[in-house]
């Protein structure tokens, strides 16, 4: 188990400008064409959990808090499926008709399905992938994006020497693994992985970078003293063409992009991502020339004082976007109205360490959670696990309900994504 | 007539057309199609009620292949998914060669509605006579005769839980692209229903063909 505190752990940050962290993607944008078969409020939030050593069972779980404010049992964790094993839970991402959960662990490489469609207060895993790292030379599969019929995998590192240098993985929606992308080491490009964002009406995947497993599994203390270990974090974002699945150019993007967003907009084309150690937020869009161009538009807080923005929520007009910050435990609101301006209009604390964050689909409510990376967490009255829910009303986030992942013996809450009971299968037998 | 929008399908065909002749497509064959899986197979019903194995509609020509119900009134589902193999046929129709070598299907997943009388008048809206490449619109004489078509096309079907919808069956629009050997090629949800794609995708598959080895066709 680490020991690092807060302070430590800003002091020790403080002494990288090259490095980087991680974090997630938001449910607005994870399940992409399937935006207006569900609207208004949700009734589950499912968080994909980190098994604590000791606590509880130990393992990694899928944890459903029911968040329906009429519901008997709103705001507790009313079901929760553990996998029997710890192995760094970390993302996960729906199929493109919101069947079907995909689950990754960073440390063990395990994919796990989970079926919420027949009862989706009381998702059920259904299949266990484990051999990713066997078949593709691929480990730490981090981000899940639906494609029809598919899912594409971004990884995080590879099997040979644990580096940066990774891929992502095409898989069916049956779990069978279709092929590979290696992403691209050359031209500029450093090989990392971490995010995957699609703009279909263009042509146009994204990827951005992270590090590799012998990085983000490292204790953080002892890892950002390693200054050869430090120069090892992605500094790219590749533009690839999505029908031939080619890399097409390699922006340069130092200080570890991570999440990325385009806008849910229809006729908008740009994304943004925020550099993890540089804390800045980037815009991407074509120039005149129809170059897919990256530029810094704003800070994230003071970059000198490496607040480590890790995950970020755009809303459905595409106007403006949630940014937590780990290191101060800051939820932080940018206006987007003018993309090349963005403009932070509001912060606040809402615990002493945030990792990821989730809107939902009406913007009216934002979910945080509390853990980054098992070893990278913070330790002691800081270390908090947690998942907070507040209401939003453009101006304020108001309080809701919380639900304790260390009193309730969970682990750690790491990514999040929204569920409903609104539809049910009209053909029950018609599954995975 | 579907209780589609007229407006609802309008503003969704601007948007799908919007931003298309800025995407840079790769050229036919510069690509390659993942078999994502292979067809399903099953009995269905024609637009005469003869019952057929679905694999003649799925193997021996490029096909294209639509999941729909006629009541269908979401204008970015099954009104659009039609609307859109229309004007695609208009486009291949007028290339010489392709009658005999692209297909399109439409079958629907809501038996109880949907006959083979059904279908017929619902495909003469689209196909006023029989020019062109064929396009069958089928269906299936049950629930449990869809039932397992729908599991191996992992089309997802839905109603509302409370009963309201008015009997709708909320679905993603999913149009499937098959080669001639019944393995699906690609696959068209709303977002990435844009028909130069498919035209680019028919046409790949036909120059895959073109480009394999003799014995290879000869056993198709």
């Amino acid at each position: 188990m680490p020991t690092i505190s807060r302070k430590s752990t800003a002091v020790a940050a403080a002494l990288l400008l090259a490095a980087s962290f991680g974090a997630a993607a938001d449910e607005t944008c994870n399940s992409p064409y399937v935006g207006s078969l569900i609207k208004g409020q949700e009734d589950f939030v499912y968080v994909w959990t980190l098994g604590i050593e000791g606590l509880g069972d130990g393992s990694d779980k899928l944890i459903t808090i029911d968040v329906k404010p009429s519901s008997k049992t709103y705001g507790k964790v009313i079901h929760k499926v553990s996998v029997g094993s710890r192995g760094e839970a970390h993302h996960m991402g729906l199929t493109d008709d919101r069947r079907f959960l995909w689950a990754g662990g960073l440390d063990d490489s395990k994919i796990y399905v989970f079926d919420i469609s027949k009862a989706p207060a009381k998702p059920r895993l259904v299949q266990t992938i484990s051999d990713l790292p066997a078949k593709t030379g691929y480990v730490g599969p981090h981000t899940f994006y639906a494609l029809p019929g598919r899912m594409l995998i971004g990884s995080l590192s590879n099997s040979n020497d644990g580096g940066g240098v990774t891929g992502m993985a095409l898989f069916n929606n049956k779990g069978k693994l279709l092929t590979t992308y290696p992403l691209p080491a050359e031209g500029g490009g450093d090989g990392y992985g971490y995010d995957i964002a699609i703009n279909p009406k263009k042509n146009v995947l994204l990827t951005s970078s992270f590090t590799g497993k012998k990085n983000y599994m490292r204790d953080l203390g002892d890892l950002v003293k390693d200054q050869e270990a430090m120069k090892h974090f992605g500094a790219t974002l590749v533009v690839w063409d999505l029908k031939q699945m080619k890399p097409q150019k390699v922006l340069s993007v130092p200080g570890a992009p991570l999440e990325m967003r385009w806008s849910l907009k229809a006729k908008d084309n740009w994304a943004v991502t925020a550099a993890a150690l540089t804390s800045k937020l980037w815009l991407v869009k074509q120039d005149a020339k129809g170059e897919w161009q990256g530029q810094a538009v704003a800070d994230i807080g003071d970059p000198a004082k490496l607040p480590l923005p890790v995950d970020i929520s755009i809303t459905a007009d595409g106007k403006g976007l949630w940014i937590n910050t780990f290191m101060d435990g800051k939820t932080r609101y940018f206006d987007l109205s003018n993309p090349e301006k963005p403009v932070q209009a509001y912060e606040k604390i809402t615990g002493k360490q945030v990792n990821m964050i989730s809107q939902s689909w009406d913007g009216k409510r934002v979910y945080v959670t509390s853990s980054l990376l098992a070893h990278w967490d913070k330790t002691g009255d800081d270390g908090e696990q947690f998942l907070r829910a507040f209401k939003w009303d453009g101006k304020e986030l108001t309080p809701a309900f919380e639900v304790d992942f260390l009193k309730e013996k969970l682990g750690r809450a790491h990514h999040m994504k929204l569920g409903s009971k609104a539809l049910k299968l009209a053909f029950q037998d018609a599954g995975h | 007539m579907p209780a589609i929008s007229a407006l609802a399908l309008g503003v969704v065909l601007a948007a799908a057309g919007a931003g298309v002749e800025e995407a840079a497509l790769p050229s036919p064959g510069s690509y390659t199609l993942q078999h994502i899986m292979p067809s399903p197979e099953g009995n269905v019903l024609d637009t005469k009620g003869k019952r057929v194995r679905l694999s003649r509609f799925t193997s021996g020509k490029v096909t294209l292949l639509s999941l729909i119900y006629t009541r269908c009134g979401d204008g970015t589902g099954c009104p659009l998914a039609t609307h859109q193999m229309q004007q695609l046929k208009g486009r291949l129709d007028a290339e010489p060669g392709m009658n005999g070598r692209v297909r399109f299907v439409s079958l629907s997943f809501d038996p109880a509605n949907d006959t083979p009388e059904v279908m017929r008048a619902y495909g003469a809206r689209y196909l006023p006579n029989a020019s062109g490449l064929p396009w069958h619109f089928l269906t299936t004489s049950s629930r449990a005769g869809i039932r397992p078509l729908l599991e191996g096309f992992g089309q997802d079907v839905w109603m509302r839980a409370d009963g309201s919808g008015d009997g709708a069956l909320p679905h993603v629009l999913k149009i499937f692209l098959i080669d001639r050997l019944g393995s699906v090629r690609e696959i068209y949800s709303t977002s990435f229903l844009r028909p130069p794609v498919l035209l680019n995708d028919i046409r790949t598959l036909l120059m895959e063909e073109r480009s394999a080895p003799a014995s290879v066709r000869a056993a198709r």
